[in-house]
């Protein structure tokens, strides 16, 4: 929860009270948490929907991105020297972190729920309130606007050559 | 099962989110098709490094001392 809330709030002090007064919401409405369903995906849901109604208007204000005018390319066609992708191992733990950091909010939320908490896609999608279908293509999006990003760092720090196609 | 189709479908296939019979025709696509094959092994180490890399920070212990207390005294 912590990890989730610390993406959303982009700092430490946020992200500690935001998971302190998710948690003690919570408590308070456990007899609503049905038996049987993932207790994560349902905590992350009390967490997000906490920050949306309280934090986000006085803190963050969300973004305001043309989703469309984004067009991610995929990096595997540009990586041939490197199929096997062993410049990602030369990138510190802290740039993933701030690339993850960068995406805009739809993307980087799909991104972390999936890849970093491991959630289900029908999981993310109840969390997010959104349809399964938008679940999978800002994942597919989200993905590949990471790998741009990090595929772009990497070259600028001469890990790969990089191709100008 | 073309080569576009396969590539589009990947990181269901990877997310293990599909149908049995979708799965089934990736996977024999996978298997037939050496650039598929190496498209599937870098996504797979791409979200293997993803989630290695970011799940490397955890709640500060303080954090965890101060929610404990705060539910004790409900």
């Amino acid at each position: 929860m912590y990890r989730v809330a610390l993406r959303l709030t982009a700092n430490p002090a946020d992200a500690e009270d935001l998971v302190q007064d998710a948690m003690l919401r919570a408590y308070r409405s456990w007899d609503r948490f049905t038996l049987g369903t993932n207790a994560k995906g349902w905590l992350l849901t009390i967490l997000r929907n906490l920050f949306i109604n309280e934090y986000r208007r006085r803190r963050r204000h969300p973004e305001t991105v043309d989703l469309d005018t984004i067009e991610p390319f995929a990096v595997f066609e540009k990586v041939q020297e490197d199929p096997q992708g062993a410049f990602f191992d030369r990138i510190v733990d802290a740039e993933v972190l701030r690339a993850v950091d960068a995406l805009p909010e739809v993307f980087r939320e799909a991104v972390q729920l999936s890849d970093v908490e491991g959630l289900s896609y029908e999981e993310i999608a109840k969390v997010l309130d959104v349809p399964v279908g938008t679940v999978k293509s800002r994942l597919y999006r989200g993905r590949h606007m990471l790998q741009t990003k990090l595929y772009e760092y990497a070259v600028s720090m001469g890990y790969i050559k990089g191709r100008t196609t | 099962m073309n080569c576009r189709e396969c590539v589009e479908h990947l990181y269901e296939y990877l997310d293990r989110e599909m149908t049995p019979d979708l799965e089934r025709e990736i996977r024999a696509h996978l298997a037939h098709c050496p650039p598929c094959g190496e498209h599937h092994d870098f996504e797979a180490l791409f979200l293997k490094f993803l989630h290695a890399r970011c799940t490397t920070q955890g709640a500060p212990p303080v954090l965890r001392r101060r929610i404990l207390e705060q539910l004790f005294d409900e």
